[in-house]
């Protein structure tokens, strides 16, 4: 088990090290003069030598390559060129936004979807399995995006119940939760279907298993079999499937964050792309990516720890 | 699915008597055989009509590309002229859609921005399918330290959720359709070529495989002729529900202004300037919303009716 | 241990009366049970006989109400403890499945639940047991794995099922169904998926504990072997219906009905006259979508009347109890001569007369000599971690074997033993680590694929799943001649080619447009030979031929390559271990033991005098289809030691009944004998 948390935990560092480099590479495939670029053509030749100067830029490529890793490893993600501050401090300040937003959308998708396709799969072409299979299908092809525009149209333009754009006031915490209820729910939407639906195909193909046929024919409670040998062993490839549709998820939460102008790491990276603030965004796409790869390697972990056979392999 | 040493061809499931599948006797006339065969192919058409969602899916698939394609002549006014009196306006008999805020129709806006998508959709998923699939073959059937290195490599690339991979370009490289195109094809490769790689690695390891290495077959003819009309099946049906996908992130990119630039009309593009003015009329937002949703509805919902028929055993989420 | 008698007539425990079963399918209605009718004494095991397509699992769930959803039970009883099982609620029928009534699956492998212990999966079936405290339970469960045999069962019943071996895992299963002490076991097809040398531990078992617990068990099988080896009383299914029943003597040695008599004849293990073919029922069952008149064998029958196809035929009765349903036995057709004596055939033997076959001569078609062939188990690096200093296994350890033209050569080994890697390495599919194959004198171990594949033409192969190892979406015309487009064959018409290579296996040209999957199993075997065949090579090698075939069709395929092997003088490598067909079929035998030949010599001798103690222990371990010659004792106990983890000294010794201390320490190298013979045993049995 040891082995494979190491592992994992290499190769996780392995990805975000590609992903600083492809973003680097991008920087310095595209033709002229990195500075310039990163600054926009409006920039002047005073914050051009100030950049190329917090950059190193007259450092080898690969020495910039190797200083920033570094220093991102000591927490150090550069300096934000228009503030001034440090990339660590502003994207810092922004995170809990985006964690808060991610937690509640996948919470309210866990608790709707999961049980709806486990009742679905018991209860295979009833009125309930059917309607949640149109559903799920309905929900998993509306883009979340628009669900968020017609949310915000809906709910907060015309009948005002919610309020529409920020985070709420630091320190209110029902003010901040209202303001989480319609960014969570518009995020969320998308991933009850699918949930709901991976549940429920999973589910009937460990029903149709042999050993399942075992458990009835010892005759165990009809209770104790779907939910503890079944649903046992159908929850491992959904929390796979989880894990890797978070991508999806992080997007759909971006785009939550700047339809409702929420502070969040999303909101910050496009504010920063449209201010060419490039520090910014090379730090906060960072950190976005390894929040992705921890959360993908959780729920890798959380597999091994349900099924012996994936801890042995290992 | 292999046999074992002493067991007769055993009742799988426990409902079914395994008598072959087309429940003729042995000798039986090909008559019979023939008959057989067609009645299976009336069923399978059966099963498609009745299933309501493939059939309403393909209404709507053919209503987005038969609008898209004929934009022209289904429009009402040309998308890009100007009539600022009437801009903003609610439905009207002129103007089908209502107006946006410099006036233009939204109606044959829309139409139009039909035509950008449909051409994303097209080009995107046809390379992303080839590329895909041609990777996802050489990584399950390769050695293996190729196989380490291409799932590295989509992993990478699956790190990124598309957005901030594009918000990540664009901030060097300044908006484009081209752009977008690049990206939707870049992100969208790993999840044909894994598809395709899982296939083909099942693939590799059945005995049927072996037996065509046994005849002597050559990796390539073993690949084009046994494994490839094994593996597209799967990646056709992924590509059905693939449409949406990359639809709705040509619409998204848009609308944050990071693809299609104005006075483009896409779908995207609808949707900013209707969400810039959603305090003063929502019709916009709404119109600019609704062909979105029927496209990406209507494929998916044919994706999953054509799942259903023809591949049943893909139907588990895979 | 004599069966017992039906006289004591004890009471019965278990009564089905009149079950009819249909099944809703794609094709139509397919009315799986008509009219079942038996009973099932108490303190006896009862055995349901019959091939695919009998129904004989259906009966059995039937029993627990565990029919898959498109199933309609259309009348009858099942009559349990004065109850009707049929017609009990989902709550009763809880209560009684796993606490009096209980099943031994057939694959342990897939029956088991994977993620939870097996400590789990027991405290799970004694959930009724309240009063029972969780260390009662826990020294239930471990006492039950004790007396099935599973050694140190303390600690192994925190184990997964994955840790333990095919033979342990049906073990556990056996422990988990008798741990509540059930009044009735039912076992599908127990043994189906265990090597011989477990199958003869684990009937064994089941006599024990069934004399022990003094249980009444239901056995559902295909093999008449174990039938015999096991049951008091016999069911002998066909097509849905029960066609004869009987004390397990009665049907054994005095078969009533058609059916059962061309059954035994058809069986290998019985066939004690090696030189004809294999007797065969022409035929298939019939559509079971449509309605059946008269007797349901009549098409199949050799004996059959006019009147068998439009009328039912009446049942004559034993004097124990049993019966049968045939118009010779009663009625107006009654025929005093039926059923002849146990000697005369009542089954055609194949389809033509037996073919003088030329003695084997010559130069070997194929000559390998001391072959090794390695796996690697870890990674460089792993190995190197863990301090593993010889991360491989051997599969093939020194294997010679020869196969002339005309010649048939065995090769019978148990899970483990390497014949499948064998095969393969010889037709350049695997690499060899060291020693040599030649064919026709030409050595070809390890040769470049470039080089190699003009050979491929003289040598093929016959895999073991039929259906799987044909490419699914090509048709069967396709199938064939695609030796012939792989290998650049000019001026070939393919559809002639197709058509004449279809007659050879006497498959019906229809078929040639058909795909895989809607194939049977033993039609798709004859694709698999007339692909095999299609470049008219010299030598076949044939991996379990006759896997997944019904005893009464076997002899088809079988009869088909003895004929082409007499015409075109091919050699034959059969890869099997299946005993009572490969010493039908063969000239010599080779038997393998975890990677090594352990013996070989002619087929006849191998049978009559096996000089190794593994050999006698496969022969002697074979279940009999003969109640009277049960097997006494198993001499042979435990599993076939993991590759990973080779014996010292002679691989058998760990398991070997008259192994003496130099057999532990020393391996016993080949030795070759003036007749002919050679084994690898300090001390050879004869």
């Amino acid at each position: 088990m040891l082995f494979y948390l190491v592992k994992r935990l290499g190769l996780s560092a392995l990805v975000i090290v590609l992903v600083v480099l492809v973003l680097f590479s991008l920087l310095y495939l595209i033709p002229g003069d990195p500075a310039t670029i990163a600054l926009g053509p409006r920039a002047t030749p005073e914050a051009i030598a100030r950049y190329a100067a917090k950059m190193h830029l007259d450092e080898p490529v690969w020495k910039q390559f190797l200083i920033y890793i570094s220093n991102a490893m000591t927490g150090d993600l550069g300096v934000d060129v228009f503030s001034d501050r440090n990339v660590t401090a502003v994207v810092a300040d922004r995170i809990g936004f985006t964690l808060a937003l991610i937690c509640a959308s996948m919470g309210w998708a866990v608790l709707l979807g999961v049980p709806l396709g486990c009742l679905a799969a018991v209860r295979p072409n009833s009125w309930l399995d059917r309607i949640t299979g149109v559903l799920s299908v309905g929900t998993i092809a509306v883009p979340s995006f628009l669900v968020s525009i017609w949310a915000l149209l809906i709910f907060a333009v015309e009948l005002r119940w919610l309020p529409a754009i920020g985070a709420g006031e630091p320190g209110d915490t029902m003010d901040q939760l209202s303001h989480l209820v319609l960014p969570a729910f518009a995020v969320g939407l998308s991933w009850v279907g699918y949930l709901a639906r991976m549940v429920r195909a999973s589910m009937l193909e460990v029903m149709a298993e042999p050993y399942i046929r075992s458990a009835r024919a010892f005759g165990l409670r009809p209770r104790k079999i779907v939910y503890g040998y079944a649903l046992r062993v159908a929850i491992l490839p959904t929390i796979t499937l989880i894990g890797m549709g978070f991508g999806g998820l992080i997007s759909a939460a971006v785009f939550a964050e700047i339809i409702f102008a929420r502070p969040g790491i999303g909101k910050l990276i496009y504010d920063a792309v449209m201010a060419r603030n490039f520090p910014v965004v090379q730090g906060a796409v960072l950190v976005a990516t390894a929040m992705y790869i921890a959360i993908v390697l959780m729920s890798d972990l959380l597999i091994a720890w349900f099924d012996p056979r994936v801890r042995e392999t290992l | 699915m292999s046999v074992k040493p002493s067991e007769p061809p055993s009742e799988k499931d426990v409902g079914e008597p395994p008598i072959d599948s087309s429940g003729l006797p042995e000798h039986a006339s090909a008559e019979e055989m023939r008959e057989s065969a067609a009645r299976e192919r009336r069923e399978k058409l059966k099963m498609f009509l009745t299933n309501w969602q493939g059939v309403t899916g393909l209404i709507l698939v053919i209503l987005f590309f038969v609008t898209a394609i004929f934009a022209p002549v289904f429009a009402t006014h040309d998308p890009n002229a100007l009539d600022i009196p009437a801009r903003l306006s609610y439905p009207t008999l002129d103007h089908i859609a209502g107006t946006d805020q410099l006036g233009r129709d939204t109606y044959s806006r829309i139409l139009y921005g039909g035509r950008v998508a449909l051409k994303v959709a097209a080009i995107g998923v046809s390379i992303s399918l080839v590329v895909g699939l041609i990777l996802g073959m050489i990584a399950g059937f390769g050695p293996r330290w190729l196989d380490n290195l291409l799932l590295l490599i989509f992993d990478t690339v699956r790190a990124f959720p598309t957005i901030v991979l594009a918000l990540a370009t664009v901030a060097l490289t300044g908006p484009s359709l081209a752009i977008v195109l690049t990206i939707v094809i870049v992100t969208s490769i790993p999840q044909y070529a894994r598809v395709a790689r899982t296939a083909t690695m099942t693939l590799r390891n059945t005995d049927f495989i072996m037996a065509e290495r046994s005849l002597g077959a050559s990796t390539g003819r073993i690949l084009m002729h046994h494994i490839m009309p094994n593996v597209v099946g799967p990646l056709l049906i992924l590509a059905a529900m693939d449409v949406p996908v990359v639809v709705t992130v040509e619409a998204g990119l848009s609308f944050i202004g990071l693809g299609v630039l104005p006075p483009t009309a896409s779908w995207g593009t609808i949707l900013n300037e209707g969400y810039l003015v959603i305090r003063d009329t929502p019709w916009m937002v709404v119109a600019g919303g609704i062909p979105l949703i029927l496209t990406t509805l209507g494929f998916t919902f044919l994706g999953e009716a054509l799942r259903d028929v023809f591949d049943p055993r893909m139907g588990k989420g895979r | 241990m004599m069966a017992k008698d039906m006289e004591t007539a004890p009471e019965t425990l278990l009564d089905i009366r009149n079950l009819s079963v249909d099944f809703r399918t794609a094709r139509g209605r397919v009315k799986a049970l008509r009219d079942i009718t038996f009973p099932v004494r108490k303190g006896r095991i009862m055995g349901i006989v019959g091939e695919s397509g009998s129904g004989k699992s259906t009966v059995l769930w039937s029993i627990l109400g565990l029919l898959a959803g498109n199933a309609e039970v259309m009348g009858g009883e099942i009559l349990f403890q004065d109850d009707d099982m049929l017609r009990k609620g989902p709550t009763a029928m809880r209560a009684t499945r796993g606490e009096d009534i209980s099943v031994v699956f057939q694959d342990p492998m897939t029956s088991q639940i994977p993620v939870l212990n097996y400590a789990r999966q027991m405290f799970d079936i004694l959930y009724r047991r309240r009063n029972m405290s969780k260390s009662e339970k826990r020294k239930a469960a471990v006492e039950m794995m004790r007396k099935v045999g599973i050694p140190d069962p303390d600690s192994r019943i925190d184990q997964y099922p994955h840790h333990f071996s095919g033979g342990m895992r049906q073990r556990a299963g056996i422990a988990m169904a008798l741990l509540t002490g059930p009044k009735l076991l039912l076992a599908d097809e127990p043994t189906t998926a265990l090597d011989v040398t477990m199958e003869a531990q684990i009937i064994n078992l089941l006599r024990e504990l069934q004399s022990d617990l003094e249980a009444t068990i239901v056995l559902v099988s295909h093999n008449l072997g174990l039938i015999a080896e096991l049951c008091d009383d016999v069911v002998v299914m066909y097509a849905g219906e029960v066609v004869e029943v009987g004390t397990v003597h009665e049907i054994f040695h005095n078969a009533q009905h058609p059916y059962t008599r061309a059954l035994l004849e058809c069986d290998p293990a019985r066939i004690t006259d090696v030189s004809s073919k294999l007797p065969v029922i022409p035929g298939d069952i019939p559509d079971l979508t449509k309605p059946q008149m008269g007797c349901i064998f009549a098409s199949r029958c050799q004996r059959r009347m006019p009147e068998c196809r439009t009328i039912e035929p009446p049942t004559a009765m034993r004097p124990s109890g049993g019966y049968a349903n045939c118009h010779l036995l009663e009625g107006p057709l009654r025929d005093p001569d039926w059923p002849p004596p146990l000697d005369v055939l009542t089954v055609r033997s194949g389809e033509s007369a037996v073919a003088e076959k030329k003695a084997p001569d010559g130069t070997p078609l194929l000559e390998v000599e001391n072959l090794n062939v390695r796996f690697r188990t870890l990674g460089p690096v792993k190995a190197r971690l863990r301090g593993v200093a010889d991360p491989f296994v051997d599969a093939v350890l020194d294997v010679s074997i020869k196969v002339r033209p005309g010649e048939t050569v065995g090769l019978v080994g148990e899970s483990g033993s390497g014949k499948t890697t064998l095969g393969r390495t010889i037709l350049n599919l695997q690499h060899a680590d060291g020693g040599s194959v030649k064919f026709e004198g030409q050595e070809i171990s390890n040769m470049p694929e470039a080089r190699f594949k003009p050979l491929r033409r003289d040598m093929a192969m016959m895999f073991q799943d039929p259906i799987g190892s044909l490419s699914p979406r090509k048709s069967v015309r396709a199938l064939i001649t695609e030796p012939l487009q792989v290998h650049g064959v000019k001026g070939v018409d393919l559809d002639r080619e197709a058509e004449r290579l279809a007659d050879m296996v006497r498959l019906p040209k229809p078929f040639l447009t058909r795909y895989p999957h809607e194939l049977s199993g033993g039609q798709a075997r004859r694709v698999g030979v007339a692909r095999a065949l299609a470049l008219n090579p010299k030598l076949i090698i044939a991996d379990e031929p006759t896997a997944g075939l019904d005893v009464s069709v076997q002899g088809e395929v079988l009869n088909l390559m003895a004929d082409l092997q007499a015409e075109h003088g091919l050699g034959y490598l059969i890869i099997t271990h299946n005993l009572p067909v490969v010493r039908h079929i063969s000239d010599r035998i080779a038997i393998m033991y975890l990677g090594r030949i352990v013996e070989e010599g002619r087929a006849s001798e191998i049978f009559s005098k096996p000089l190794h103690p593994y050999t006698q222990a496969l022969v002697e371990g074979v279940p009999q289809p003969d109640p009277d010659k049960r097997l006494t004792h198993v001499a042979v106990k435990g599993e076939v030691p993991s590759l990973l983890n080779r014996p010292k000294g002679c691989d058998f010794a760990t398991r070997c009944p008259y192994a003496q201390d130099k057999c532990r320490a020393e391996k016993p190298a080949h030795e070759l004998r003036p007749d002919g013979r050679s084994h690898a045993c300090f001390f050879p049995l004869h």
